[in-house]
């Protein structure tokens, strides 16, 4: 019943535009297959096969997200070639040239794609090492506001900030540091 | 002009002023960044940044930022969520999975089919190869062939030896299934075979040398040492008079000269050896094992030594293996004698008590054992 709401790629893409959870769960449980099998076959382990297929879908939902989708193909594809495009960079990471790729269907150049996902992960990653170094509570209050978009008065109201100006002010200077930590690390390649 | 001046909290010290300078600007950057700023307020504050270059890049490094935290929060959630799902994919299909075996098995078919197949070409070379080899001796393989059968029927047990009397000897109505040899342990009409030799028999006749004839019939039986007690029953029987030999109840010595008259075909034929071991098939304690020629229609046969002492009866011989036979010993043929009187079926047996054969040679020994000393035919 469930499924047949999400048969075609429109009606998946269209689910996620709305935020639709169970849009994103068929089609991760649809294309798993696939890529585990893609991977387990060109000597990658379950672990991988998981952490690789999680990258693709993200690349996909996100380009979604940000309505820069032009899909040309199926879904199937896309996800299949930015799985393919990731895997052989990490083989190449490895330090292993895979010389022959057990190929399990047809692909579509996305390095375009998967280099922005990959610069963004980088940035991502000095941001969460940023957050950690920040301590608390200084980190949950600028996650509070900034991420989880709460109102100052609650966060006043958590925290046990006398006033939502005092709230303020403690947030600013936790994002003065966060900037420092931030910057020191990242260094945006433009 | 700066709109930041103009909501400059009066109250503060000049160090909080410096600072508090700083986070308002931080909080009108953020105002700007998100769209909060009314369309005259936005103006103004974009002609500022066209002009202050400082202002400008705090901007665009707090959008960065900014940029950075929701996308690293959201990729967080995110990444959680297809974790939730991954989970719940796995706890769904969990048989449907594949396997570490198919994993490996898809990983490494190839590798294995050639493996498989020069193993093969090995194995079929290899036997081939001996086979060509063999032919030269085929004669030889075939008795170790022979032999390995023969091995085969020894674990079995011994081989009983029952001739099998296919052609009609006799024009008796019927003839006689099997046959094997008996002989008196008493004159009052008693007499002993092995019980392999009677089994399953529906009527038993025996007759000795001189072609006396009596019915007879199983009155007692010993399956563990394979001892038959018969009894003559016919109503005018008048005994078959003073038996020559006596029952030896001690066990005889290894290397004595032994020998046995049984019927391994129509008429009666004589066997001789030596005692050659103290046990039996597979190192059975109730038995002699000896050296005496015996086919089938041997069993239950007297064996006798040198000075006519009946030292036990012939039961079989090892498949396979030449000049192997075996005898229970007297001993357990005496016990069952005396279960026999314990029964009270019957009254005590009278046993044979003087050896008339001792001084005599062997001829004249034969010449009065063969009257005690019957064929047993067996009819089913």
């Amino acid at each position: 019943m469930k499924k047949s709401l999400y048969e075609t790629d429109e009606a998946v893409i269209e689910g996620i535009r709305r935020s639709d959870e169970r849009a994103l769960a068929h089609l991760y449980k649809l294309y798993f297959p696939m890529i585990s099998h893609f991977i387990l076959s060109n000597s990658g382990t379950d672990d991988e096969a998981k952490d690789i297929y999680q990258e693709g879908v993200i690349v996909f939902y996100e380009k979604i997200k940000d309505n820069n989708l032009e899909l040309t193909c199926q879904i199937k594809t896309y996800l299949y070639s930015v799985c393919r495009r990731l895997w052989l960079k990490r083989l190449a990471e490895k330090g292993r040239y895979a010389t022959r790729l057990d190929e399990t269907d047809s692909f579509v150049p996305v390095e375009e794609d998967t280099l922005h996902h990959e610069e963004q992960e980088k940035q991502f990653g000095v941001m969460g090492d940023a957050l950690e170094q920040l301590g608390e509570p200084c980190r949950s209050l600028i996650e509070d506001y900034y991420i989880r978009m709460q109102n100052m008065q609650d966060i006043t109201d958590k925290f046990g900030y006398t006033n939502t100006d005092t709230a303020k002010n403690q947030k600013y200077k936790c994002l003065q540091r966060l900037k420092k930590i931030f910057f020191a690390t990242y260094k945006p390649e433009v | 002009m700066l709109p930041i001046s103009l909501k400059f909290d009066q109250a503060n010290t000049f160090w909080e002023k410096t600072t508090m300078l700083e986070y308002r600007a931080y909080e009108e950057i953020e105002r700007y960044l998100n769209g909060q700023m009314a369309a005259e307020e936005r103006a103004g504050f974009e002609a500022l940044l066209r002009t202050d270059a400082r202002l400008a890049e705090q901007v665009r490094e707090h959008r960065q930022m900014l940029q950075a935290l929701k996308g690293f929060g959201q990729r967080r959630d995110l990444r959680q969520q297809l974790n939730n799902i991954h989970s719940q994919m796995e706890a769904e299909q969990q048989p449907a999975a594949p396997n570490g075996w198919t994993v490996y098995w898809n990983r490494h078919k190839q590798t294995v089919a050639v493996a498989a197949s020069v193993s093969l070409l090995s194995v079929f070379g290899t036997l081939w190869s001996v086979q060509q080899m063999k032919a030269p001796v085929q004669q030889q393989t075939a008795r170790y062939v022979e032999l390995r059968r023969e091995v085969e029927r020894l674990k079995k047990a011994q081989t009983a030896i029952i001739n099998g009397i296919n052609d009609a000897s006799k024009p008796a109505p019927r003839p006689a299934a099997f046959s094997g040899t008996g002989f008196a342990i008493s004159s009052d009409g008693y007499v002993v075979t092995s019980s392999h030799v009677v089994e399953g028999a529906d009527s038993i006749m025996i007759e000795n040398k001189a072609g006396l004839k009596y019915k007879v019939s199983e009155i007692y039986r010993d399956e563990i040492h394979d001892l038959s007690i018969l009894k003559v029953s016919e109503g005018n029987f008048a005994g078959f008079g003073k038996l020559p030999y006596t029952f030896k109840n001690t066990e005889s010595e290894l290397g004595e000269r032994v020998f046995t008259l049984g019927y391994p075909r129509e008429d009666i034929v004589f066997g001789e050896g030596s005692l050659s071991s103290a046990s039996g098939f597979e190192g059975d304690t109730t038995a002699y094992q000896i050296s005496i020629p015996l086919n089938p229609g041997n069993s239950g046969g007297p064996l006798l030594d040198d000075k006519g002492n009946l030292i036990g009866v012939i039961s079989g011989k090892q498949a396979g293996q030449e000049g192997a036979a075996f005898a229970i010993k007297s001993a357990y043929l005496l016990q069952l004698i005396n279960e026999l009187a314990i029964t009270g079926q019957v009254q005590p047996l009278t046993l044979p008590k003087n050896n008339t054969l001792s001084a005599q040679n062997r001829p004249q020994q034969l010449k009065k054992l063969q009257d005690h000393v019957f064929v047993v035919k067996v009819y089913n």
